[in-house]
């Protein structure tokens, strides 16, 4: 019974009117835009595929057939793993993390230099060149890397000018051109939250600390990493969110022969129409990714209001 | 002691050239590409420095009209995610604090959701939806744009949310009440007190949605249907063969994105100022420059940047590389010329030999001999004695069009055969 009441109350706080259109603005982003379609994906990934016809016939019916191929591959093949999907998930997990820490460790030192040097025209200088590569289009991005890493690229001119190697290095097979695109793709991501909290931080903590005699390293450990971790992980969530969810920078910068999670997905819906088992997939990238959050913000003991600060 | 100080400022240094050439190299040389003449976009060799690229990019029909899907789809998703956005940033000032984590999971969850998830999950609703509500919705919910606006604003409306709920934080309730009080409807304290405070947040969450909406790809990839935006046009330039018109349009971008940057980079410090004025704490001093620009580094660069891309707009207009091309072909031609009076030399000498060991010089033997006229289609057709009549007439002119192939095909045996042949040359280095 308590629900009418906070109904009545928010009205009254609000007026008729203004409570009424802000209640359905609310209850349209949260219930059309956000649950019904993770509920109808969640859906559709247990049903089989089948053409307009057979839709509400006998064979439409509820099935853990989708999720059942990403692990064994198609039917009749019993007992044998989809080892080659399987991989391309594992892949895309690790390397993802393998992308948040070493986005995490760039970041660290330069965060922690702009927010405890403050004021000076130098570093605001500084943020106004981070904002830059921060507001330009990810494609771009990804694409000014392939034309570095081309076989004629700039890397591989300058290494060969130097006499390292003597054959250009297919940065792309190699698939580094792909780590580097998604670190550069997410690396800001890190670097903001940090800062901000950084930046928070008061100076006189460190000084005191300093004096005390604490080591460079104990500062950073007991001061400086406590204070900011709720910026360290909010970004470090939504690097590897985002990395292993990305689709633009394994498209351009992948390898022939390497996949990304993502470009499975994306295979299922847009190039065999599929969409049932590309909602599977879909749904388990979701779900995977969200436990490994959640996994970590216990581990180290952070709440879900932190992200996003 | 000193050295040590010295060995740390020297390590942040080279740390923050790294991190800054990181970040910035990569766009910095993408963008000198798109004035290369060189077909695939790079820096080294350097050609011919060009505006040619930036005419192909706005003679592209389908980059012009993705621009006009994207500020469609951009304009649609600013209004509809800011709306959301107050809303529930407005809601979350009210909700009862037992429920108010669980609320602010539920709209910041978007964010952290992958966008290739919000993509499918997008489409496959809607595609459900009007399976149920029969073929008369069919127009409107398999519509690239309407699916596209409501796929980005489930999380765009969360970046706004969170704009939102930072300058909340500074908003008294109390005004509202007093407003109240006095006699105002709801509506017009909305109006009238929550909605001029709130207007600087309207205004960069506004920009912050457009943008976001500009660059999304994960998400438009799959609501697309028949209207690709910039960034999915982009995409699939990128993906199927790159050239550099692509770059051109980076260029474009960057430029308008350093615009931007510095741009609001002196409106702040503008403020500042006139903050430090009123408090009487400006720096008084003389200065030539007229008083937006004194003590605002940011400005003077603005400005300087204006000039500088007037400037390069108008020599564009202008310039030509017309020169430069002719130069490099030039060069290149004299390089063919080159290799083609090496192969002249060997022929002679390989005639010379022949014709020492018997008089059929343009025999079989012979022609396989000889590199530019050796394995082609044409057979004897443009051996060199054919050639002598016929270069006055047709194949001179012709040729021109195409002298990027020129260096590559001459040194080897080619479909072009003998089109390339010494005779042929030195009519069109006579012309």
């Amino acid at each position: 019974m308590k629900k009418p009441l906070i109904f009545s109350q928010f009205f009254r706080n609000n007026g008729k009117m203004m409570g009424g259109i802000m209640m359905f603005l609310v209850a349209f982003w949260i219930i059309v835009l956000i649950l019904l379609p993770q509920l109808s994906m969640l859906d559709f990934s247990f049903r089989f595929n089948l053409p307009p016809k057979e839709l509400g016939g006998p064979k439409d019916v509820y099935t853990l057939h989708n999720y059942r191929y990403l692990l064994y591959g198609a039917d009749g093949k019993e007992g044998t793993y989809n080892t080659v999907d399987l991989m391309v998930f594992v892949r895309t997990i690790i390397a993802a993390m393998a992308v948040t820490i070493a986005d995490l460790i760039l970041c660290y030192p330069l965060a922690y230099y702009l927010g405890q040097s403050k004021g000076t025209g130098f570093v605001r200088l500084l943020v106004v060149l981070l904002i830059i590569p921060y507001w330009i289009n990810e494609i771009l991005r990804a694409f000014a890397l392939r034309i570095i890493f081309a076989d004629s690229g700039i890397v591989n001119d300058v290494l060969m000018t130097l006499h390292l190697i003597k054959e250009p290095i297919d940065f792309i097979r190699a698939d580094i051109a792909l780590y580097a695109g998604l670190g550069y793709a997410y690396i800001l991501l890190m670097l903001f939250p940090m800062y901000n909290v950084i930046e928070s931080l008061d100076r006189n903590q460190i000084e005191a600390a300093r004096d005390m005699g604490a080591s460079w390293t104990r500062i950073h450990r007991r001061i400086v990493i406590p204070h900011a971790k709720p910026g360290i992980s909010s970004g470090m969530t939504m690097v590897f969110m985002l990395s292993a969810g990305a689709l633009a920078a394994p498209q351009i910068l992948g390898g022939p022969s390497s996949l990304w999670f993502t470009q499975l997905v994306y295979q299922w819906f847009n190039g065999s129409l599929n969409w049932q088992q590309g909602s599977a997939y879909a749904i388990v990238l979701l779900v995977s990714s969200i436990v490994i959050v959640m996994t970590f913000m216990k581990i180290f003991k952070v709440n879900m209001g932190d992200i996003g600060k | 002691m000193k050295s040590n100080v010295f060995v740390s400022r020297l390590a942040l240094g080279i740390y923050l050239l790294i991190f800054f050439g990181y970040l910035l190299g990569p766009l910095l040389i993408m963008s000198l590409t798109a004035f290369n003449s060189n077909a695939f976009p790079s820096v080294s060799p350097w050609a011919c420095f060009t505006f040619e690229w930036f005419q192909v990019l706005f003679h592209d029909e389908r980059i012009l009209n993705s621009i006009k899907n994207s500020v469609i789809i951009g304009i649609g998703t600013v209004i509809l995610s800011v709306a959301m956005g107050l809303a529930a940033s407005l809601v979350l000032t009210q909700v009862w604090a037992k429920w108010r984590s669980t609320y602010y999971t539920i709209i910041i969850a978007p964010i952290l959701i992958p966008g290739v998830v919000l993509g499918i999950s997008t489409v496959v609703f809607w595609d459900r939806l009007s399976r149920i509500l029969g073929p008369a919705s069919d127009a409107l919910f398999h519509n690239g744009i309407f699916l596209t606006v409501l796929g980005q604003s489930t999380f765009i409306a969360s970046y706004a949310m969170l704009v939102f709920v930072a300058r909340l934080q500074r908003y008294d309730p109390g005004l509202t009440e007093a407003a109240l009080d006095l006699g105002a409807t709801h509506t017009q304290a909305f109006r009238k007190i929550l909605l001029p405070f709130m207007r600087p947040a309207i205004a960069s969450a506004s920009v912050l949605a457009f943008l976001a909406s500009f660059e999304n790809y994960n998400t438009t990839t799959f609501t697309f249907g028949r209207y690709p935006t910039l960034t999915i046009e982009l995409a699939q330039k990128v993906r199927y063969g790159i050239n550099p018109s692509i770059s051109a349009l980076a260029f474009i971008i960057v430029v308008l994105t350093v615009f931007g940057a510095i741009a609001l980079e002196a409106w702040r410090r503008n403020k500042l100022k006139a903050l430090a004025v009123k408090e009487g704490t400006a720096p008084v001093g003389r200065s030539i420059l007229p008083g937006f620009l004194r003590g605002n580094w940011a400005a003077v660069v603005l400005v300087l940047m204006s000039f500088a891309v007037i400037t390069v707009f108008w020599a564009g207009q202008s310039y030509s590389p017309a020169q430069c091309k002719q130069r490099v072909l030039e060069l290149k031609q004299a390089e063919t010329q080159r290799r083609i009076q090496e192969l002249q030399l060997q022929r002679q000498i390989k005639r010379q030999a022949d014709a020492l060991k018997g008089p059929d010089i343009f025999g079989p033997s012979s022609q396989s001999g000889t590199g530019t006229a050796g394995d082609n289609p044409f057979g004897g057709v443009f051996n060199p004695g054919n050639l002598e009549g016929q270069s006055g007439t047709g194949t001179g002119p012709t040729e021109q069009p195409k002298p990027e192939e020129e260096p590559k095909a001459a040194p080897k045996p080619s479909p072009f055969g003998g089109v390339f042949d010494p005779g042929n040359l030195d009519d069109v280095g006579g012309n």
